[in-house]
């Protein structure tokens, strides 16, 4: 296609630069603190060099005579800094020790009424269409298909397979779930099931005719089904959608799960 | 010896699309949305290798990725085979030094990969159909498909003649004379 290597070449270099500015301005909520932040890092460092040596010039006469000095000071100080990076590095360690343990407490205490195993997530489907997880505990931890699986915040989804040490997790949002739920205040079932285009909504569809939705409600799941244990929160009612006919209304539940940000997982083993 | 070389080479490339795929293009997305490196990794391997060599590669990373990612073997096993299968096809009626043919390919590809195993998701697991949702997804996975191609057109095509002499040497002229 291209007449030459050079042409060839900057066809490619065009490519990645336009795949890489798509990549940026797709996914930042800010296009205009983008281009802030750019100008600033493209001009900012002259700037300061800049204004640095003005001042040292100018007004600063110390700069010139004990050159010696501050260059032990600055060795001095090097040495120190170091230090206290490692130990840094050392502290961030074991909060981040202190903060997994505190999480693993808290699901534990707050499903203190469910035998339950913690795990992490280990991985994501690769595809856009369908989420599932994988998490890092198997057959030897006890683990079986169709247990309930649940976070800090609420409802995950439930186990589809398990390998000795690793399970799969059907997630609430994937397109194949669907949960058997009920609205806390008026007790009305529903059935809530994963959508394509979203990772934190689900989709509350055969709402009865006579339900009053309110938005805003807490959404749970029903206990109907034998995959799921009643009163796990699943939601809060984000949109209802009405239409012509009162039967094909529908409503937009947002997840208390944050599914983008999952890590921590429980399993719960009695269900 | 060769072909020994070429086919480790093969498979390493595929460990490194899996873990491209399972970390770099988790936030290296276009709107969220992740490229599909395999089916474009299958489809070079069925343009460039012997009749049978990208049914070959496309099933057996189907049946890896369905182990790990699907609840049973089948979706991506079946849609990996196919695109090796088209592959060849490909190569028999078309000419592969046309980047724009090779765009044409991966888009028609990518298609015809997503369709197949989105449909069978629904068939299999009973997946909710939402048609507006998918087309949008699939219009951004194509546009990320070709551009990656682009970028990587002129490495695979070096390879990929290597490969062809390798597997075909003797046949690549009867095709044009």
């Amino acid at each position: 296609m291209y007449r030459n290597k050079k042409s060839g070449m900057l066809g490619i270099i065009i490519t990645i630069v336009i795949l890489i500015l798509i990549v940026i301005f797709s996914n930042s909520e800010s296009n205009t603190s983008f281009f802030e932040n750019a100008a600033n890092k493209l001009v900012m460092p002259i700037q300061n060099g800049l204004v640095y040596l003005k001042n040292k010039i100018s007004g600063n006469s110390t700069f010139f005579t004990d050159i010696n000095n501050l260059k032990t000071e600055n060795k001095e100080l090097k040495e120190e800094n170091s230090q206290l990076e490692q130990s840094l590095r050392e502290l961030e360690n074991i909060k981040t020790e202190n903060e997994t343990l505190k999480e693993y407490l808290g699901l534990t205490e707050k499903y203190g009424e469910y035998k339950t195993v913690p795990g992490y997530v280990i991985n994501r489907d690769i595809s856009n269409y369908s989420k599932i997880i994988i998490i890092n505990i198997g057959k030897n931890d006890g683990i079986e298909e169709n247990m309930t699986v649940i976070a800090d915040e609420g409802l995950v989804g439930h186990v589809i397979s398990v390998t000795d040490d690793t399970a799969k997790v059907r997630t609430i949002i994937d397109t194949s779930s669907s949960i058997s739920c009920l609205m806390s205040t008026n007790k009305d079932s529903i059935v809530c099931k994963g959508t394509l285009n979203s990772n934190s909504e689900i989709k509350a569809m055969y709402i009865p005719t006579d339900a009053d939705l309110v938005q805003g409600d807490t959404v749970e799941t029903s206990g109907l089904g034998g995959i799921y244990p009643k009163g796990i929160h699943v939601g809060t009612v984000k949109k209802i959608v009405s239409s012509k006919n009162i039967t094909d209304r529908y409503a937009l539940v947002e997840t208390a799960v944050d599914f983008n940000r999952l890590n921590t997982v429980l399993v719960v083993k009695n269900n | 010896m060769k072909k020994v070389f070429i086919n480790i080479a093969l498979v390493l490339i595929g460990f490194l699309i899996y873990f491209l795929q399972a970390n770099f293009f988790k936030w290296f997305t276009i709107a969220g949305i992740k490229p599909n490196l395999f089916v474009i990794y299958v489809l070079f391997i069925g343009l460039f290798g012997n009749g049978c060599m990208g049914m070959a590669y496309g099933a057996g990373w189907g049946i890896i990725l369905d182990l790990i990612f699907e609840e049973r073997i089948g979706i991506n096993l079946f849609g990996l085979a196919l695109i090796g299968i088209i592959a060849t096809i490909f190569d028999k009626n078309f000419s592969k030094d046309s980047r724009i043919t090779i765009m044409f390919m991966v888009f028609g590809s990518t298609i015809i990969f997503e369709v197949i195993t989105y449909f069978m998701n629904y068939i299999l697991y009973a997946a909710n159909i939402e048609i507006l949702n998918f087309v949008g997804i699939l219009i951004i996975e194509v546009i990320y498909n070709i551009l990656i191609t682009i970028i990587i057109y002129p490495l695979i095509q070096k390879f990929g003649y290597y490969i062809e002499n390798e597997y075909k040497g003797s046949r690549i002229l009867t095709k044009y004379f």
